[in-house]
């Protein structure tokens, strides 16, 4: 079954790699933007372990409530 | 001349916060979910542990209008929810930073101050559905059926009014409180009366703006502009106006006040 499913996903990769793609760009963005903030809301590295491991929640949370100050 | 100074300020702000990419990322991730989720909802099911033995389950797939809708709503909840996140401290913040101050103190005119801002954010958020909305067509093409492009196109321009009108309120909203909590929290809150009060007296409320997606869907079956949706959008747009007219008063009057 578990095969049946891999193949499932080679076979349709491009409809579905957009998606992966998108979150890939969410995730390096919210890095590099994290990397030159100077101050962010808590600490810094519990930013880093949410925009990694929370997949589009993380970064979206991040730009929304991570910075401190907005310029 | 002024109001383009300011407009193309709010623009640079939004490059240098990263806006101008997160969110047409996130719309059009939010846009593009349903279409993928539904087309391979029975794969889903297999690969999470299936039916159990014995369980037929016949799952008709719904017409491609009704996918395309289900891209509208996802954007009616977490689409209006990232809009009133990302504008809540759009003028409640520079008041409070005193960046407000710095630019009122010019020569430049709350009206446009305001609208300015206005107009910045709306750009971005439609265009952002735009993108969004054209992406979930491609998909409801390619995995569903056809949805009449020109129907698509309609969609997109009735909604992008729907769009500034929540960006207005949200202006308004911010021109009223210093606090973002507290503009996200009226903001919200003045849509769901919007709507509870529009399904309350729905016979006498058929051009509120909160009908407006439901008229989309018949411009989506039908491909013809209902007349009712008509009317909805021109008091979507006199709304607007009347909000972002409201929000200047209320400007000029807080920081006589201050």
């Amino acid at each position: 079954m578990m095969s049946g499913v891999v193949h499932m996903l080679t076979e349709n990769l491009p409809v579905l790699l957009p998606l992966v793609v998108i979150q890939i760009i969410l995730m390096a963005a919210a890095l590099i933007s994290l990397t030159r903030t100077k101050e962010t809301r808590g600490p810094k590295w519990m930013w880093v372990l949410l925009i990694i491991f929370v997949n589009t929640l993380g970064p979206v949370a991040y730009f929304i409530f991570g910075r401190s100050e907005e310029r | 001349m002024q109001w383009i100074t300011i407009y193309k300020k709010e623009w640079l702000e939004m490059l240098r916060n990263y806006k101008w990419i997160w969110v047409p990322l996130v719309f059009v991730l939010f846009c593009i979910i349903d279409p993928l989720t539904t087309y391979y909802l029975p794969v889903i099911i297999e690969a999470t542990g299936g039916l159990p033995e014995g369980a037929v389950f016949d799952m008709p797939t719904p017409p491609p209008s009704e996918v395309f809708m289900m891209s509208i709503a996802q954007l009616n909840t977490l689409g209006v929810l990232v809009l009133a996140l990302m504008t809540m401290g759009t003028i409640s913040g520079e008041k409070k930073s005193g960046v407000a101050e710095l630019i009122l103190v010019k020569p430049v005119s709350y009206f446009s101050y305001l609208t300015a801002k206005w107009a910045a954010a709306s750009t971005l958020l439609i265009l952002s559905a735009a993108i969004g909305l054209t992406a979930s067509w491609y998909y409801v093409q390619l995995l569903f059926g056809d949805v009449s492009f020109s129907a698509a196109v309609g969609v997109i321009f009735f909604y992008s009014l729907w769009i500034a009108f929540l960006t207005s309120i949200s202006l308004f909203m911010n021109a009223w409180s210093r606090l973002p909590g507290l503009v996200l929290f009226f903001t919200l809150a003045s849509l769901m009366i919007m709507s509870l009060v529009t399904s309350l007296f729905s016979n006498d409320l058929a051009w509120s703006p909160a009908r407006l997606s439901s008229y989309l869907r018949s411009l989506l079956i039908t491909g013809e502009v209902p007349v009712d949706l008509w009317y909805t959008s021109l008091v979507t747009a006199a709304l607007t106006i009347l909000l972002l007219y409201a929000g200047t008063k209320r400007l000029k009057k807080s920081s006589r006040l201050s």
